[in-house]
């Protein structure tokens, strides 16, 4: 009989303290996997909002909150194009909520002869034309049982479908394209866009020009990969730390909450511990057995809270109405974090109840009985 | 006996002007006496006299206020390491006896073992011969749900002789038990006094079962007095 054996002896002899000990484990571990699975599935979505080619750069208001927030004046879109090595600028508008039954799509306003629609390939229809024009994604398509010729609102506007694409890029796909001007009239921003879109003559070096632009068009942050815009907003660094929050508060929460069960199971059993004392156990004996007690009823709960967490990562998106740009990712490294986070749990839970274990009088305790 | 700065040369056990107060409350009062080795003592007396606390003071559990208890010339009270001096040197009867529930017979005998780092299959063989010694060789996977309280009582006396202790200490260990499972405890005891040379140390409030000792100590109010007189030997049980 080893310390590991009598714990499993220990566990299974009181099922349901075992159970709901694990249960609550379970429950915070599948949170924590969940939403770690979401955040990093929203930060990679919203990186990659503006989709940047090897040699193009985004433009941003520095102070934004985040890049879909940011505001830049069209004016400068001409002082680029002046600008050697640029190729070619263009602006692109980011309207988010305005599809009442796809609130997660997104609408990009962008210049109908800009690069950016160059590139979507139409399966019906055509590119944009004139103002009270939309081409769909196809997944926002299906989604909306629209076809070509058909009618959608946006913002009081009744915009005529003029084409179906289908680029590939998943947001971009469940999204939709209309005109710059629509997309400011929409807005109520007209001359303002949310990014502009810089392309690079060939021989120009994206650093070279990164440090040009910076000089000469201040209050301008420049991104040219999705990590930098998650870097570049508040929002990108707030929701890089809400990850590391929502484990310390799990650990917290939890780590009160596998301490008091286990202070409870301690003060129940205190006889036990006073046998075990008066036996020969000592102190540190005491305390290990309860630890790893602890431990192990966290990591089993952790086992089944990473099975919940990667079915809740799902559900939660569902809920957040967030699936068409969304798509939660549990890497080994989440179910790696929270199964630490189980043994933490475990541990700094079961600290404080091993001590008191440690310490119980046996001849108090005896004598009482 | 000759008294040393290490108890009385030759005793076992020596309590040397003992005091245990909590608060203002005296439970033991300058108690003094030695035990011989291999020696059976009834310690007598009411409830409340303070049995108990000369015992856990006797096995570390507890401390002295005032006096000194060596055991093999080990002062009891300035020991660094008290549990490695029970699990080495004592063994503990009780009158409830204080089996872990969700173990088997066999696995509770083993405790003092597991908490003295005793390879497994050594352990095993020490418990299953303990429980043969005391008659339950074929209870050895039961749990104490399973037994009766005169067996579960004998697997706590297996216990108590797990770490082959010197001493051994029984607080009212026939307590709950009817007539005839009382004698055969007492004759385990007696038995562990015999064969393996242990002192043993019996409290026990009833001073019928004096007979059973080699010597009776009496405790009244946290006091030594003198002993009830032993009953012929021809009258006790055998």
């Amino acid at each position: 009989m080893s310390t590991l054996s009598q714990t499993f002896a220990n566990l299974a002899g009181r099922p349901g303290r075992t159970f709901l000990t694990a249960l609550g484990t379970a429950l915070g571990i599948a949170t924590i996997v969940a939403l770690l699975a979401v955040v990093g599935a929203v930060r990679h979505s919203a990186g990659e909002l503006v989709n940047l080619g090897p040699s193009e750069l985004g433009l941003f208001q520095a102070d934004a909150a985040d890049p879909t927030t940011s505001i830049l004046s069209t004016g400068l879109i001409a002082r680029l194009d002046r600008t050697p090595g640029i190729a070619g600028a263009t602006p692109l508008s980011l309207l988010i909520g305005e599809l009442p039954k796809e609130p997660g799509s997104i609408v990009f306003g962008a210049g109908p002869g800009g690069f950016l629609t160059g590139g979507l390939v139409y399966s019906s229809g055509r590119a944009l034309r004139s103002g009270l024009e939309i081409v769909l994604g196809d997944t926002l398509a299906r989604q909306l049982h629209l076809a070509t010729g058909q009618s959608l609102t946006i913002g009081h506007r009744r915009l005529r479908v003029v084409g179906i694409y289908h680029n590939g890029i998943a947001y971009q796909d469940a999204g939709a394209f209309v005109p710059l001007a629509t997309a400011q009239a929409i807005t109520g921003r007209p001359g303002e866009t949310t990014t502009i879109v810089v392309k690079l003559s060939p021989a120009t070096h994206p650093a070279t020009m990164r440090r040009t632009i910076a000089k000469d068009f201040p209050g301008i942050t420049i991104i040219s990969d999705a990590q930098q815009a998650n870097r570049a907003g508040v929002s990108g660094q707030l929701i890089s730390q809400f990850g590391l929050v929502i484990v310390v508060l799990a650990l917290v929460i939890g780590g009160i909450g596998v301490a008091n069960t286990m202070l409870m199971a301690v003060i129940e059993r205190r006889s036990e511990f006073a046998l075990l004392s008066a036996v020969g156990f000592s102190g540190p004996q005491i305390a290990g057995r309860v630890l790893v007690e602890s431990t192990l009823t966290t990591i089993i709960g952790a086992a089944i809270g990473l099975l919940f967490g990667v079915i809740g990562a799902q559900l939660l998106v569902d809920v957040l109405g967030a699936r068409t740009f969304v798509s939660p990712q549990v890497t080994a490294w989440d179910l790696g974090r929270g199964l630490l986070v189980g043994v933490l749990l475990g541990v700094l839970g079961g600290l404080y109840p091993a001590w008191r274990a440690a310490h119980v009088s046996p001849a108090r305790v005896l004598a009482q009985q | 006996m000759v008294k040393t700065n290490y108890g009385t040369v030759g005793a076992a056990v020596t309590v040397e002007h003992v005091s245990r107060a909590y608060g203002d409350a005296v439970v033991l009062d300058d108690v003094s006496f030695a035990v011989e080795p291999g020696e059976l003592v009834a310690l007598t007396g009411p409830s409340g006299s303070g049995k108990t606390t000369l015992l856990q003071i006797i096995g570390s559990l507890d401390r002295p206020t005032r006096g000194r208890v060596w055991v093999d010339g080990v002062s009891v009270g300035e020991l660094a390491r008290p549990a490695e001096f029970r699990r080495s040197a004592v063994g503990f009867v009780f009158q409830l006896h204080y089996l872990l529930s969700a173990l088997t017979a066999q696995e509770n005998v083993e405790l003092p073992l597991v908490a003295a780092h005793v390879p497994r299959r050594e352990r095993t063989e020490r418990a299953l011969a303990l429980l043969e010694g005391v008659g339950l060789s074929g209870r050895a996977r039961s749990r104490p749900s399973e037994l009766s309280g005169g067996e579960r009582q004998r697997v706590a006396i297996a216990r108590a002789l797990a770490g082959n202790p010197r001493l051994i200490l029984a607080d009212e260990p026939t307590g709950a038990l009817d007539s005839t499972a009382s004698q055969k405890v007492w004759e385990l005891l007696s038995d562990a006094c015999a064969t393996r040379g242990a002192t043993v140390i019996v409290a026990s409030h009833d001073l019928t079962l004096v007979e059973h000792a080699d010597r009776a100590l009496n405790l009244f109010d946290g006091r030594m007095v003198p002993p009830p007189q032993k009953q012929p030997a021809s009258e006790g049980i055998a």
